[in-house]
């Protein structure tokens, strides 16, 4: 089974609950696509997957909002976007 | 020391304070057509939804985040009869009272300039990867956390 090891960008509380962590490192098959990520994410950061799946966080790829169907390819920029500072409800 | 005036200068995330009087000239020398500037300031207020807050970090996606601001401005340049405008926004440690972000619009009319720049603040708040980590009495805080 191929495989290619991706990068994902984690900010703000998300890196906390990810044991604080800038980056996370994982190995996906071949061929995956977001939905995978967040299936691997819910295994190995429950805390993370939960916030995935209330739509608390977007993922995103190579600076774009991506989906569910999105295909993760070797050398993609992946992050996890948790709600931005100005769409919580705060105001300077 | 010149001042810049290229498109660069017009979309930032930076670390320093800034001077508005400097960036509302950035805006007003770049066309003698402007006949009305309107401006956005965001500072940092000693308290956010019923806590103490006695500073605020700002975390940033480098790279995205620029991105998107550089959205924002051609769009508001092309959705509103405006001829210039500039977003910039702080990121690190910021101190109570201090600068956090600035919209400067210049149009001809005060109208345009004043629609545009609201656009722009509400689209950036909604858009831009950027996160606030507020220190409080209790912890710190990302904005996220509040119930």
């Amino acid at each position: 089974m191929n495989t290619v090891q991706v990068t994902v960008k984690m900010f703000g509380l998300l890196k906390t609950l990810a044991g604080h962590q800038h980056e996370l490192s994982l190995e996906l098959r071949q061929g995956s696509h977001v939905r995978d990520l967040m299936d691997l994410l819910h295994a190995r950061y429950p805390q993370v997957g939960e916030m995935i799946l209330n739509k608390q966080v977007l993922i995103s790829i190579n600076q774009e909002i991506a989906h569910q169907e999105t295909e993760i390819h070797v050398n993609d920029e992946i992050a996890l976007l948790p709600p931005f500072a100005g769409d919580c409800g705060s105001d300077e | 020391m010149a001042v810049e005036t290229g498109d660069m200068m017009l979309v930032r995330v930076q670390r320093e304070n800034f001077s508005v009087d400097q960036e509302i000239d950035r805006v007003r020398n770049r066309s003698t057509r402007i006949g009305g500037i309107a401006t956005f300031l965001g500072t940092a207020r000693d308290h956010s939804q019923g806590r103490e807050v006695n500073s605020i970090t700002f975390e940033y996606y480098e790279g995205m985040a620029q991105k998107k601001l550089r959205e924002i401005r051609e769009r508001a340049l092309q959705d509103f009869d405006v001829i210039e405008v500039l977003i910039l926004h702080r990121h690190g440690a910021i101190e109570i009272g201090e600068n956090i972000v600035l919209i400067v619009v210049g149009a001809e009319h005060r109208a345009d300039s004043f629609q545009a720049c609201q656009w722009c603040i509400d689209e950036l708040k909604r858009i831009t990867p950027i996160w606030k980590l507020e220190q409080t009495p209790s912890g710190d805080v990302w904005v996220e956390e509040h119930p």
